[in-house]
């Protein structure tokens, strides 16, 4: 199985605050998003261990883009 | 007179601008980022660049990218605005490299006063009051414990280069030493990343104080002119939403003692062009806060009650100029009162980004009201920055009149598509604490 962390709003990625093939728990903070210079925090909606980060600092995000997929 | 300006900038700023640059005859160069293509005022620029992608640091901030068209479009100056590289002393030195004017104080200048603890060993060696605390850095949680005992709880730790609300915590409790040293690390630790700086200095916190600003220009023969006060205790998060000139709590004898120690400062630090000295008002009287080497969002409340023009100012010192009148010729008449109107959740705060489908200004009729955006019917508010939509500014005779204006404005004003706070600079109109005068910072807290 497999969860993907969508970004909840539109903005830029502050940071990733996760690595691949770490282990994560529900609510866990992953990244964070910047947006009209106020940082909005995302949290994992369930546990798994990170598999692919498809974000960089600086990107661009809108509601639903894909952000972090784990492994559960 | 300068014959080109490039505006390093974007939003309503840029538009104000562009208002005195028309007055002279002077060329403006916009810029814009990929998300700010559509902007009516590239419409009214003489020329505009792209400058990069919407991320600021791609193109508001990208000094690399505005240097380019500063070169392309030939410009004779740069006018920072607010924020992004306002206040940056490394952008003020590329472009006086450049051969071109900065509009706005030296590079040699800017890049003192970038320390909050230089500002504040300026200002305490002319003998003005800085909030009790250490003038230099802190170097440990020594440090810390020991200044804390002598000025009392709480204090604030800052970052030295820190700003905009951001690189400051609060400790009221002593006890634990680990986690004073948490809170020690954590804020050395965002300085470094944020403001590539990790010094910290401690100042005690005033308890419930007012934020008063004197808007001064300075030549540079050394003469400093003071334009009036402005309050700005009326913040969330550290971002003020209302402010005012003159501040109903500020008498003469205030006023004159706040323009001469604001003179004191410009002077020691040798500061040419438009600025502002922050101050907090305690119970004991005004202390010296910081330095905005900038013009700043809140300057037309000045402009209204002197009837100078800022900008043209800001220009013209650039240009070399001296001041042409006196501080006996400034006259502060009547009162007035600047709401900011942000996309924003009236209650929470949090940002609103969208597209604007309906759009009503109030009237701005017979000089009572001025508006400053750069909005349009169907205009994207972008997450990418400030949540400030536009201003609204209103002058009368007198405070109560002037409340009245403002009231009146903010109940024509209709913004649809994005969530705003519109009720909330109305309640504020409408609240006892703000028609007394008597408010302090914590009107949102209390």
């Amino acid at each position: 199985m497999a969860y993907t962390l969508k970004a909840h709003m539109p903005g830029l990625v502050a940071r990733v605050v996760v690595e691949p093939g770490q282990n994560v728990e529900k609510d866990q903070e992953l990244a964070v998003i910047n947006c009209m210079k106020t940082e909005m925090r995302c949290l994992s909606g369930e546990a798994g261990r990170v598999d692919k980060i498809l974000v960089a600092e600086w990107d661009e995000v809108d509601i639903g883009s894909d952000m972090i997929i784990l492994e559960n | 007179m300068i014959k080109k300006i490039l505006i390093a900038n974007r939003g309503e700023i840029v538009n104000r601008i562009i208002r005195t640059c028309e007055k002279f005859g002077i060329e403006a160069v916009a810029v814009y980022s990929d998300a700010d293509k559509d902007m009516e005022y590239i419409k009214n620029a003489a020329e505009s660049y792209n400058i990069g992608s919407a991320a600021p640091i791609k193109s508001y901030l990208n000094i690399g990218a505005i240097t380019e068209a500063i070169a392309k479009s030939g410009a004779e100056a740069v006018h920072p605005g607010y924020g992004f590289l306002s206040e940056s002393a490394e952008f003020a030195a590329v472009v006086e490299g450049m051969g071109v004017k900065w509009i706005g104080p030296g590079s040699q200048v800017m890049k003192s006063i970038e320390s909050k603890s230089y500002c504040r060993i300026a200002a305490d060696a002319v003998g003005v009051p800085v909030t009790p605390g250490t003038v230099g850095i802190v170097s440990n949680v020594d440090d810390i414990y020991r200044i804390a005992h002598k000025v009392g709880l709480p204090v604030l730790l800052k970052l030295d280069k820190g700003g905009g609300g951001k690189g400051i915590e609060k400790i009221e409790s002593l006890e634990s030493r680990e986690a004073v040293q948490d809170v020690f690390d954590r804020l050395k630790r965002i300085g470094a990343m944020a403001f590539a700086s990790s010094d910290v200095y401690l100042e005690k916190q005033i308890a419930s104080p007012k934020h008063i600003e004197v808007q001064f220009v300075a030549d540079a023969r050394g003469d400093v002119i003071c334009l009036g006060e402005r309050e700005c205790s009326i913040q969330r998060r550290y971002q003020k939403i209302v402010e005012e000139s003159p501040s109903a709590a500020v008498n003469e004898e205030d006023r004159l003692k706040l323009y001469d120690y604001t003179k004191r400062i410009v002077k020691a630090i040798a500061y040419t062009g438009v600025g502002t000295i922050e101050f907090l008002k305690g119970e004991s009287g005004y202390f010296f806060m910081e330095i905005n080497a900038r013009l700043q969002v809140e300057h037309p409340v000045s402009e209204m009650v002197t009837g100078l023009d800022l900008v043209e100012w800001q220009i013209r010192i650039a240009d070399g100029e001296n001041l042409s009148f006196t501080q006996e010729d400034v006259r502060l008449g009547g009162h007035a009162i600047e709401c900011r109107v942000y996309a924003e959740e009236p209650v929470t705060f949090t940002p609103s980004p969208g597209v604007i489908t309906k759009l009503v200004f109030p009237e701005e009729n017979d000089g009572a009201l001025r508006i400053e955006h750069a909005l349009h019917t169907g205009y994207v508010v972008t997450p990418f920055y400030d949540p400030m939509l536009c201003k609204l500014i209103a002058l009368h005779n007198n405070r109560e009149a002037c409340i009245g204006v403002m009231k009146a404005a903010l109940e024509d004003m209709k913004i649809e598509g994005v969530s705003t706070n519109i009720d909330v600079g109305l309640a504020v109109m409408e609240d006892k604490r703000f028609i007394s005068g008597g408010f302090s910072t914590d009107f949102f807290a209390g």
